[in-house]
């Protein structure tokens, strides 16, 4: 193994802090669901790291469920903010829920 | 040990004295509330019995030669026990005779003074548990059970005093006596604690024998707290306004109250542990000195009173002030001899008062004597005789009693004792006589006399016949002296009989008289002013009139310390401290609650966030553990 496993190890817990980060903060649903993907990518190198560290091809095996279920969340996920954005006209989540706020172009980053 | 059990025939009879009257209320309350007739048939057989048993155990134990003791087992606790029984000497018997006896005459009176009145059934019930209560306070053997019934002849007095609770002032003086005697009461509870937990024992008998462990100090804290619930009891100085506010009751309840049974019970407890008191010097110079300044207080009170009930209740105070002053100054006969005489007179000079009361429908004692209340010529002619025997004028009892007194009190260690009895004895003479010459001599009456004199015929025979009994009882009282002191001093109480200097037998006797002249030369004389000596000075006689501001006093101390000091302060307390406290806590509380349902209220990445840090922190728990 050439990369050693604590950086593995690191690359995942920084790829999930960063993924939990922009599902945390952004105010777009896209970004949000973006946010969640990268945690989800996260989990996948930190089960492929595991498995080549321990011999075990299980880890291996749950990357390629993890890339499956990340593409039918994205595609629904997708399709719900789409349905969401024709009934209310905006992306943001606090819109959404609350009713309460006009929509800035600058917040919708 | 310092007695013998009681045989048991005497036994017998004691349990029964207190039992009939207990039984009696119990069945008036119980059963005969309407039945009006039925209620005074059973109470009077009931206190008839009691003064039948107590007659018969007089008689049998005339010649006592120790206390005789019976108890049985209460309750006991770790290291120590308390009994209950009945304790049998001369000042037992004694008093048991003049309650019972006074409270039968009593009754028997309030059989014709009561007729007509809504509570008449009540009334009974009541005067039957005042009598349970009180032949049970005189046969305790010890203070436990003793105060147990002390309480309870408290609270029946609470119940007759306020016994027209309709009226206010009534119920007031009702309240009055109840909180001033619980006063006392609190320091007599203090003080046989005291008894109880550093003496080690209770009982009479071995407290008057010294078989107790206590200190010198602490015998003479005990005692004077006891002393408190004397004061209280008997209403002496500074716990004496509450009897002349006692008048509310009916007037019978009144004459019951002020000779055999409240007042007299103050005065009992002292002759019971008499003995006791006299281990310390300290204890019986406070009790002179009270029973002295109660004395001359509600004598000067006495002066200028116009309500003629008013006048025997101060009258009452200040000869409790010579019983206590007898016993203060080692006089136990003696003081136990006025607290018998002075049963029957007060007795009499009540039930008087409440006959003119009755005819007249005043108690004031000028309109009494212009309203012609000399007409009803029994009830005065006994009125004048209780208040010859008040003023102590040979042959009546009271002659034979103040003389013992006095006679104390020329033995005692400081002379100003016996001049203030002396000066005491020249007012009783004054004010007493002052209301006699009133009713006796007014200056002009109204042409026809006292209204219609209510209740049937057979009724008012029964009332003056209680009359005549208690005059002639007064009448020929006085010369019993020699065997009820041989009675009371029989058993070793070590009271020699004092016999003072033959000037002392002269000189309260001439200041009687000389009291009941001044009286009359202001009141009885034909063109007097009909104004005291007390009533010329207007300050003086205010100041008397106010009871020398006592009230006053009391209702500075209550109003100020009491209402502004401590009752204000505990609202302060409430309000500032406490419902501060319940608020932040409440609030806080409150605030977290909101805090917790803000997570909860927010939008959806909130939410994910504080999952994030769950998870985050169970995770490091995790590692940690």
């Amino acid at each position: 193994m050439i990369v050693p496993y604590t950086h593995v190890m690191l690359l995942g817990g920084v790829l999930f802090l960063l993924g939990m980060i922009c599902t945390l903060t952004r105010r777009n649903l896209i970004m949000i669901i973006l946010g969640l993907e990268i945690m989800l990518n996260a989990a996948a190198i930190t089960f492929v790291g595991a498995g080549l560290h321990l011999q075990q091809i299980e880890g291996q095996a749950i990357a390629l469920f993890i890339l499956a279920v990340a593409a039918a969340e994205v595609s629904v996920g997708l399709a719900l903010v789409v349905c969401i954005y024709r009934q209310t006209g905006t992306v943001d989540p606090q819109c959404i829920e609350g009713n309460k706020c006009q929509l800035k172009p600058d917040q919708t980053g | 040990m310092f007695s013998k059990p009681v045989p048991a025939d005497s036994l017998y009879l004691a349990w029964a004295a207190a039992v009939f009257p207990l039984a009696a209320f119990g069945i008036i309350m119980i059963f005969l509330r309407r039945l009006p007739k039925a209620a005074a048939g059973v109470s009077l057989s009931a206190i008839a019995v009691s003064l039948v048993c107590a007659v018969c155990l007089l008689a049998r134990h005339w010649h006592l030669e120790m206390p005789l003791e019976s108890t049985v087992q209460w309750m006991a606790s770790s290291d120590f026990e308390i009994p209950v029984g009945v304790l049998i000497d001369g000042l037992s018997l004694l008093m048991l005779v003049i309650v019972s006896g006074i409270a039968f005459l009593v009754q028997l009176y309030s059989i014709g003074y009561m007729a007509g009145d809504p509570g008449y059934a009540r009334y009974f019930g009541f005067m039957s548990l005042f009598a349970w209560a009180m032949t049970s306070l005189v046969l305790a053997p010890n203070i436990l059970q003793l105060f147990i019934f002390w309480e309870l002849v408290g609270l029946s007095s609470y119940l007759l005093i306020g016994f027209w609770y309709e009226k206010l002032s009534a119920s007031q003086a009702g309240k009055k006596a109840f909180v001033m005697t619980r006063a006392g009461d609190t320091l007599f509870f203090c003080g046989w604690l005291i008894l109880l937990v550093w003496g080690g024992t209770v009982s009479i008998l071995d407290l008057n024998h010294s078989a107790h462990s206590l200190s010198q100090a602490m015998v003479t804290a005990s005692a004077l707290l006891v002393f408190g619930g004397i004061a209280g009891k008997s209403a002496q100085f500074p716990l004496m306004t509450w009897l002349p506010d006692a008048m509310e009751g009916p007037a019978p309840v009144s004459a019951l109250l002020h000779s055999a049974t409240m007042v007299a019970a103050g005065v009992f407890l002292l002759g019971r542990l008499f003995p006791f008191f006299s281990q310390s010097d300290a204890a019986m110079t406070v009790c002179l000195f009270i029973g002295f300044v109660s004395m001359l207080l509600s004598a000067t009170m006495a002066m200028v009173s116009r309500d003629i009930k008013q006048v025997w209740a101060y009258s009452t105070v200040s000869q409790l002030g010579f019983m206590i002053m007898a016993l203060g100054a080692g006089g136990y006969a003696a003081g136990i001899f006025h607290l018998t005489t002075h049963a029957g007179f007060k007795a009499l000079l009540f039930l008087c008062a409440g006959m003119l009361i009755h005819a007249c429908e005043t108690n004031d004692m000028f309109e009494i004597g212009q309203a012609g209340g000399r007409r009803m010529k029994l009830t005065v002619l006994c009125m004048t005789i209780g208040a010859l025997a008040l003023s102590g004028i040979w042959p009546f009892s009271g002659f034979f009693s103040k003389e013992e007194i006095m006679a104390a009190l020329a033995a005692a260690n400081s002379p100003v004792w016996y001049i203030g009895g002396l000066a005491g004895v020249f007012l009783t003479a004054y004010y007493s006589f002052r209301l006699i010459f009133v009713i006796l001599l007014p200056g002009s009456t109204k042409a026809h006399g006292p209204g219609s004199q209510s209740g049937p015929e057979h009724a008012r025979a029964v009332m003056h016949a209680v009359l005549v009994i208690l005059a002639v009882i007064t009448l020929v009282m006085g010369f019993f002296a020699e065997s009820l002191q041989n009675l009371l001093t029989g058993q070793g109480v070590n009271a020699p009989g004092v016999h003072g200097p033959f000037p002392a037998k002269v000189v309260s006797p001439v200041l009687a008289i000389a009291g009941i002249v001044v009286a009359w030369l202001e009141f009885g004389r034909k063109d007097s002013a009909r104004i005291g000596f007390a009533g010329r000075i207007s300050p003086v006689a205010r100041l008397f009139g106010q009871r020398w501001y006592l009230d006053h006093a009391y209702g500075w101390l209550v109003g100020r310390i009491l209402d502004r000091g401590i009752a204000e302060g505990c609202q302060q307390n409430e309000n500032r401290v406490i419902e501060k406290i319940l608020h932040t806590v409440a609030g806080s509380v409150t605030a977290c609650g909101r805090a917790a349902a803000g997570w909860h209220r927010a939008m959806i990445q909130s939410k994910l966030m504080v999952v994030f840090a769950v998870v985050f922190g169970l995770t490091l728990i995790l590692l940690a553990a």
